[in-house]
């Protein structure tokens, strides 16, 4: 075993935590979340000069964190990846470059706590008990009194209707 | 509203299903206009909400093996090309491990092999080749080194692991005991294969070609009349290439991959 770590390894133990929330705050899912983070350390290795400042190191990850959820996302679904994500591309981290991810993760949730907000009562109940109390389809249907049949429904218009509010708070 | 079922909301159920239980959701179960947006808006609230937001210990150290290899050289791209007079590796027993140094100056090839005392795996015997372009069987080189990819003990039966080395993205994986490694490029369009262990084979995000772990199309025209892929509603429509496979040995319970050199 290696007396001291070697500069990858540093740079992957400073950044794998903070790398991993913010690729899984935007997939949403481990898995993925573990093939973006492994793709961002990946590119590292092939492509990071590790000689540089701390900072750009941070930047330079976050950037190609932020690139390879994009990617993700177009690969996946063919569209281009609009309004989801507000991060500008030369984003460049504060200080303190693992904290700052946190923070824009506390901007997404009251982004998304406003969009359910804007929501009708139902589209709002129906998502907050699918995503935020992690019900199931027919939990939810349960508490709501209605069919599963009609929960699925509901889930899908509101996730519509809150799909289209987001991109129109968007512009 | 009365009890209605829309087929677009039950196949987007899946989506979410898989989302808020923890799987790998399908692109498949998002078709239609507009759901690709419900669909990140849906898994960012599902990572709002989720207390789950850090990664697995286990994947975490898997992970830092590979830039622990980069560390050493054996990933490490930065090497100018052909390595030439080979020298025996010391402390070859234990962990394998050279210098960035180290590699420039030595040629690791076929002598880091012998002076460890390479006990080779078994390869499943296959049967009569068939003409392909993307590979054919195993993958043997003539210049290049073994880089460790996995401990043994970090695949049990049925699964499989990433790996990158200079040369190649690919699998190793456990089937039935046996370990190979296969390429996780698809041969139609060069998309990245992921790993399905519901499934055991690699699958491509693109078109949805379907690779058995020996590394040959499963979901294809030809098997399909007498063997019809679960899960897929029709045959992949044209014939692909079986994956490349390069060599794999196990030794002392961590599996290398012949990785070739130019």
């Amino acid at each position: 075993m290696p007396a001291a770590p070697g500069p990858f390894e540093q740079v992957y133990t400073t950044h794998v935590v903070g790398i991993y929330r913010f690729v899984y705050a935007r997939v949403g899912n481990r898995p993925d979340a573990e093939d973006l983070t492994a793709q961002v350390f990946i590119r590292a290795v092939e492509q990071l000069d590790t000689s540089r400042e701390p900072r750009q190191i941070a930047a330079w990850l976050y950037r190609v964190a932020q690139n390879a959820v994009a990617d993700h996302w177009r690969a996946f679904y063919r569209l281009p990846v609009v309004g989801i994500d507000h991060v500008a591309p030369g984003w460049e981290p504060a200080e303190e470059p693992p904290d700052a991810p946190a923070a824009r993760d506390g901007a997404t949730s009251d982004r998304l706590r406003h969009l359910l907000d804007t929501l009708p009562d139902r589209y709002r109940r129906v998502l907050e008990l699918r995503f935020l109390e992690r019900l199931t389809v027919a939990e939810t249907a349960s508490a709501m009194g209605i069919s599963h049949g009609n929960a699925k429904v509901l889930q899908y218009r509101a996730l519509r209707r809150a799909a289209l509010l987001g991109e129109a708070g968007d512009g | 509203m009365a009890d209605e079922r829309d087929p677009r909301a039950e196949r987007f159920a899946r989506y979410l299903d898989a989302l808020t239980e923890g799987g790998r959701p399908s692109p498949g179960d998002v078709a239609g206009d507009g759901e690709a947006e419900m669909a990140q808006l849906a898994a960012e609230m599902a990572a709002a909400a989720s207390q789950a937001g850090d990664p697995d210990p286990a994947f975490v150290e898997q992970l830092r093996r590979r830039m622990r290899a980069a560390d050493d050289g054996v990933a490490a791209v930065q090497v100018p090309p052909p390595i030439r007079d080979a020298r025996a590796v010391p402390g070859g027993r234990a962990r394998w491990r050279l210098t960035r140094r180290q590699l420039l100056q030595s040629g690791i090839g076929a002598a880091a092999g012998v002076a460890a005392g390479v006990i080779g795996v078994t390869l499943a015997q296959r049967p009569a080749a068939r003409p392909t372009l993307g590979g054919d069987g195993e993958l043997v080189a003539g210049e290049g080194f073994w880089a460790e990819v996995a401990l043994l003990d970090e695949l049990p039966d049925g699964s499989a692991l990433r790996f990158t080395t200079p040369a190649f993205d690919g699998f190793v994986v456990n089937d039935g005991g046996e370990v190979r490694a296969l390429s996780s490029v698809c041969t139609h369009m060069g998309c990245t294969l992921s790993y399905r262990p519901d499934w055991r084979d690699l699958r491509c995000p693109c078109h949805g070609a379907s690779f058995d772990l020996e590394g040959r199309l499963a979901n294809g025209r030809r098997t399909w009349r007498d063997n019809p892929y679960r899960g897929d509603a029709r045959a992949y429509p044209i014939e692909l290439p079986d994956l490349v496979r390069p060599r794999v040995k196990v030794e002392d319970g961590r599996i290398m991959v012949w990785t070739a050199q130019a």
